[in-house]
């Protein structure tokens, strides 16, 4: 019962993880219009896998991908024009954190001041295991002892007796 | 004591935890030393972009931020379409009494700023024009207005997004100013 309870459980956060996963690759919301992009497929492709990277300084929880905000179609802009300029992306990237400083990328970079950040959600985790083996532990019901010989001969006395009782019980009218 | 178990505790000191992490960002908002709104700018200590932009009343000469070494300087990213623009006006008129102030007029058209200047007042020594807004993204200017101060040297000492109001101006602007000095 406990077990099966546990599998659930599981099946439900790899349900949630892949959702989330799948979910960004999906999602069609973009505030880009059409003469923003560019010619090449190519390079246009890049630059909406930049856009999606790069954060929104006014609405700060959207991508520049996503943002209808002025800076963000301006940041498209940008990206786009350095790309065209042959520029790679860690170029791009690093230009842009370089004047907008860390906050600029969705993902912040691995860091000694952000380990904590990366670090935390497997911490957790690994925590949340543990309280649930711990708890798991804790309550599983011990199995009962094997029947004796003794109760067992108890047993067959009883059912005798019971055969014999029924035996001498009168039928319903 | 003894009937409750350890596991009994974790969920109360985690919750102690949160409250003392909630406690400490509210307090440092509260008192002012900590807002979310205000990104840290990167380019402090760094010398000040230098982005060639053409002037409001010449666009045929530069504005040149090395002409204005060895004295410090503040500058001020506005347009005459932002409202806190206007309302940061007065105080800027009043610092140029101490500080020569550049203005950059971020995404506007010309003769809206010109309109702007003689409605609310001139207090810059020159105007540079970012018409599509290059020289706000080089400075990592994210909105306006935002205003920078550079020392003698040429490098970025402290950024502010946003008005600069009466507070922002005498606890924050006015000390950086009498550290350089």
């Amino acid at each position: 019962m406990i077990r099966s309870r546990l599998y659930i459980l599981l099946i439900g956060v790899f349900v949630i993880g892949a959702g989330t996963l799948i979910l960004p690759l999906g999602g069609t919301a973009t505030a880009i219009t059409a003469e923003e992009m560019l010619a090449d497929p190519l390079l246009e492709t890049r630059a909406r896998n930049l856009s999606q990277k790069l954060r929104c300084l006014v609405c700060q929880n959207q991508s520049i991908d996503d943002s209808d905000a002025d800076l963000a179609k301006d940041l498209r802009r940008e990206v786009r024009a350095q790309l065209v300029q042959g520029k790679t992306d860690e170029a791009i990237l690093s230009d842009l954190r370089a004047k907008y400083g860390d906050f600029v990328l969705l993902a912040p970079p691995m860091a000694k001041n952000t380990m904590a950040l990366w670090l935390a959600p497997i911490g957790f985790l690994l925590l949340g295991i543990g309280i649930t083996l711990g708890v798991r532990r804790r309550t599983t019901i011990p199995s009962p002892s094997p029947i004796s010989h003794a109760d067992r001969a108890q047993i067959e006395t009883l059912k005798q007796n019971h055969k014999k009782a029924s035996k001498h019980d009168q039928p319903w009218p | 004591m003894s009937r409750f178990r350890p596991t009994f505790f974790i969920p109360i000191i985690a919750f102690l935890g949160l409250v003392i992490i909630g406690g400490l960002a509210l307090q440092g908002t509260l008192s002012g030393s900590r807002n979310p709104n205000q990104l840290p700018s990167v380019l402090i200590g760094k010398p000040a972009p230098d982005v060639p932009l053409p002037l409001l009343k010449n666009s045929r000469a530069e504005l040149a931020l090395d002409a204005y070494r060895g004295q410090p300087l503040l500058v001020n990213f506005f347009a005459s379409w932002c409202a806190p623009c206007r309302a940061e006006a007065p105080a800027l008129e009043h610092l140029s009494n101490q500080i020569s102030i550049i203005g950059i007029a971020y995404k506007d058209r010309p003769q809206d700023t010109l309109q702007f200047l003689e409605q609310y007042g001139n207090p810059f020594v020159a105007i540079g024009r970012d018409d599509d807004g290059r020289a706000g993204m080089a400075w990592g200017v994210y909105g306006v207005p935002e205003t920078y101060l550079i020392d003698p040297s040429g490098q970025i000492k402290w950024r502010h997004a946003g008005p600069l109001t009466r507070d922002v101006i005498t606890t924050q602007l006015l000390a950086k100013l009498a550290e350089m000095q």
